[in-house]
């Protein structure tokens, strides 16, 4: 091939820099998407319930502890439920524990801001009693969500009478926000990587791309009816269950007892 | 807008928690007739989307990104009574799971955002659609559906807020939850919502329905051709706007006399007594009135403080033994 053969305009020399652009929007849905997609990911992960603490008993206790904070007025119950917890979060992973309390800190921090005007205003009460209450009873939910696999939990709420129905209707939506989230995230990373330069139009694609999903998950839904109906669903789903109470179920009781007993001791003897 | 536990006192959960049972049922009866018993998944697939959709930024003028919560949007798309179990059970794995929103708050948030929401802005849609011509009244509809219907939603939320300082307080007066009144709780919510969630609102319900629209219209929901009569509209939209009436007539809302306080209005009630807080009024000198360290025996207190240091020290070492495993080592 000779240097004639060459379309000129391939021999010189261009000079494109392509203009910057703002793509905030789109690097923040792709993280907030990774965000969950991950967290999914992880729990799926655990072979077993860390602990191997019955998930009933997580989440039963889990609830119980939460409205013992919120109707708790002794700070020192609210302070010993902290503590408790801090030496729960004490047996997890660095991994956990950094997220765990990531978020927990967030929210508090977010509501000591909030209550700081009426600290100004003489009132101490708001900002001591209700920023812990918060920093507990988020981290309490967090660790519920850390250390049980998402089935046991949702399974577990049989034991709250909810119908079989709607634990599947859970099931089904963790599955597809999944499925979903990772098509949509292949659709993000597309507009991301094919937008080079100014694209004005890249607004216009992020109401394309949750329109697509819209009409993805209609087909989804169509298709998994449709593979449940083969294999002989008839719209009547039982979750079963076996129940297995071992050691640590034990220890656990125990210690939430323990909690139960400070809530009645402190809210009795530590109150004008 | 999701509400975290311990801002509404338990009391108000359990009444908002109750309000939403008669709510989910007939959903749950209305989508079984609509949808016929089997296809469950639909619901869950639904339920999917409207969780994913809360992910999606759009970015607002300023050069910052806000997220929607599309109510109207999945009540227009799935139908009102589908929408309200879809956003129920986003809200339920987001609080369960996610730690976003409260556990005993789940009531008020479902209240606030898959009912109050989804109804208020499918409703407002389906009255100006079927009364200004074809497609410009449309999107009137979906404009002022998706606007109005996410500050009332905003607007219960600030209101559950403000009266909370109003019925709960402690024997010193000093509010046990939410400590803001309705006249600070309803600007700080209004204001913001009015203003930017609202219109990030309008923004992305209207895009996302004209490209449903415009790529497969087949699967927008119809709903039941009944025209809805101009009264119910009206009483429906009076009795949103109830609470604001509240707010209108005589003392501002939450800044009531003592014995103001006896005659105010709740639902057709009258409240007929003065909270008791109220009545021993208020002493903000007293800082730590309700929980009295004193008299706290030694023991108990050292062994407290022993165990969160010794847990706090372990899970410093855990965080930064987890830092270092992060990262690449050095070769």
């Amino acid at each position: 091939m000779t240097e004639k053969d060459i379309p000129e305009w391939l021999l010189k020399n261009e000079n494109y820099f392509p203009q910057s652009d703002k793509d905030t929007f789109i690097n923040k849905s792709i993280t907030s998407l990774l965000g969950v997609l991950s967290h999914i990911r992880r729990q799926s992960g655990h072979k077993t319930d860390l602990f191997g603490i019955n998930a009933t008993f997580s989440v039963i206790f889990t609830i119980l502890f939460i409205i013992l904070l919120s109707v708790s007025r002794s700070l020192f119950f609210v302070i010993t439920a902290n503590i408790y917890l801090l030496l729960i979060l004490c047996l997890l992973k660095g991994e956990d524990i950094m997220v765990i309390l990531k978020t927990s800190f967030g929210v508090a921090a977010f509501t000591f801001i909030i209550l700081l005007p009426t600290a100004l205003y003489g009132n101490f009460y708001s900002i001591t009693m209700i920023t812990p209450k918060i920093f507990a009873s988020v981290t309490a939910i967090n660790i519920l969500s850390r250390t049980n696999r998402w089935d046991s939990i949702i399974s577990a709420l049989k034991t709250f009478f909810i119908p079989d129905i709607f634990i599947l209707v859970l099931d089904v939506t963790i599955m597809y926000i999944v499925l979903l989230g990772e098509f949509s995230l292949d659709m993000l990373y597309a507009l991301k990587l094919r937008s080079v330069g100014k694209n004005k139009s890249k607004q216009a694609s992020l109401s394309g791309i949750v329109g697509t999903m819209f009409i993805k998950s209609k087909e989804m839904a169509e298709d998994t009816y449709a593979a449940m109906r083969c294999r002989g669903f008839t719209g009547e789903y039982h979750t079963y269950r076996k129940f297995k109470f071992s050691f640590v179920d034990s220890l656990y009781i125990i210690a939430n007892a323990i909690i139960i007993l400070c809530f009645i001791y402190f809210g009795r003897y530590f109150r004008k | 807008m999701h509400i975290p536990d311990n801002y509404l006192s338990p009391s108000t959960c359990a009444v908002m928690g109750a309000a939403m049972i008669p709510v989910w049922t007939i959903a749950v009866k209305k989508v079984k007739k609509e949808v016929p018993k089997e296809r469950i998944p639909l619901l869950g697939i639904g339920a999917a989307f409207s969780f994913l959709l809360m992910m999606f930024n759009v970015p607002i003028p300023g050069g910052t990104t806000a997220h929607a919560i599309g109510a109207t949007l999945l009540a227009i798309l799935l139908g009102p009574w589908a929408a309200t179990i879809s956003i129920t059970i986003a809200l339920l794995i987001q609080a369960l799971l996610f730690g976003d929103g409260g556990i005993l708050a789940f009531g008020a948030n479902c209240f606030n955002m898959a009912f109050v929401a989804p109804f208020v802005g499918y409703f407002i849609y389906k009255f100006i659609k079927e009364r200004v011509s074809a497609r410009k009244g449309e999107y009137i509809g979906i404009v002022a559906g998706s606007y109005i219907g996410i500050n009332m939603a905003a607007l219960c939320a600030a209101i559950e807020f403000g009266i909370q300082p109003l019925l709960f307080k402690n024997a010193a007066g000093l509010p046990l939850y939410c400590p803001y009144p309705l006249s600070v709780s309803i600007p700080a919510m209004m204001i913001s919502h009015l203003a930017v969630a609202g219109i990030v609102e309008v923004i992305f319900t209207i895009a996302i329905y004209a490209f449903i629209k415009r790529v497969s219209p087949g699967m927008i929901y119809e709903g039941a051709k009944q025209k809805i009569k101009s009264v119910y509209a009206i009483i429906f939209a009076l009795i949103c706007l109830s609470p604001l009436g509240l707010l209108a007539t005589g003392t501002a809302w939450g800044e009531w006399g003592l014995d103001e306080i006896k005659n105010v209005i709740i639902g057709g009630k009258s409240l007929g007594f003065i909270p008791e807080g109220m009545k021993n009024g208020f002493s903000f000198n007293a800082l730590f009135p309700d929980y009295s360290m004193k008299g706290m025996p030694d023991a108990i207190g050292y062994i407290l403080s022993a165990l969160a240091g010794a847990a706090i020290l372990i899970i410093i070492f855990k965080i930064i033994s987890a830092l270092k495993k992060g990262k690449p080592k050095n070769i």
